[in-house]
């Protein structure tokens, strides 16, 4: 991994935009090992105030309809997903996970304090089991 | 013989061509991951055709670009439509595999 130098800062990149009280979406089947793989790409890839930013992508549904609605994203973004894990932003936000505006709308970064495996569990308890996804590529045979 | 809808096409273990979390957007609007994270690098080339994600979600992407960044080279994805086995019964319609 490289140094702190190597990273994009994603502060002044981050979109100017507050969270509702929205569902956020993550493709799944998550395990405590895939959320620690992804959040280390997340690492060494981006930071947040000069720091690694530790975290994993999810989606939230900020409208009612269209690409960025619950069935929008079901059906776009995640339609490769069997399962997605759904929970209210204002859980993550509860259990102490920022979220955080990057890439395009409505794409967001769950930021996590610790990338470790202790990390990852109390995340993937946060996001709960994952349920089936009824808009996946095999319900358009 | 199809799956039903809901229900994974194949239980067997599927190699990824390069490892992503399909999730994962940055400000292009595709999906990124890291040329390291390629079983083949050499696969990895704009307009190419790979499966990507995880072993049990995987999905069949186009690869946009290749872009040098500090920390290592990153891909973009693009998802295509339909399943992994979608593309071999095409291939097989098309008499080009037995």
């Amino acid at each position: 991994m490289g140094d702190f130098r190597d990273r994009i800062e994603q502060r002044g990149r981050l979109r100017d935009e507050t969270v509702p009280h929205v569902v956020v979406l993550r493709g799944g089947p998550d395990t405590v090992a895939k959320i620690v793989r992804h959040a280390h790409r997340t690492e060494q890839r981006w930071a947040l105030d000069g720091m690694p930013l530790v975290g994993v992508s999810v989606f939230c549904a900020l409208d009612p309809e269209g690409p960025a609605s619950i069935s929008g994203l079901l059906a776009d973004r995640m339609r490769s997903y069997l399962v997605v894990h759904r929970v209210p932003a204002a859980k993550l936000r509860a259990a102490g996970f920022e979220l955080l505006p990057t890439g395009g709308r409505p794409h967001y970064t769950v930021r996590m304090m610790c990338g470790d495996e202790a990390g990852a569990a109390k995340l993937l308890a946060v996001l709960g089991p994952p349920r089936e996804n009824r808009h996946h590529e095999s319900y358009a045979r | 013989m199809s799956p039903m809808p809901g229900e994974p096409a194949t239980t067997a273990t599927i190699r990824v061509d390069i490892a992503a979390d399909l999730n994962d957007e940055d400000e292009t609007g595709f999906v990124w991951t890291y040329l390291a994270d390629a079983h083949d690098p050499s696969l990895i080339r704009p307009g190419g055709v790979v499966i990507a994600g995880e072993s049990d979600t995987p999905a069949v992407c186009e690869v946009i670009d290749l872009v040098e960044e500090p920390s290592g080279t990153i891909v973009h994805l693009r998802l295509l439509p339909g399943m992994i086995e979608d593309y071999g019964a095409l291939v097989r319609r098309a008499g080009i595999l037995a």
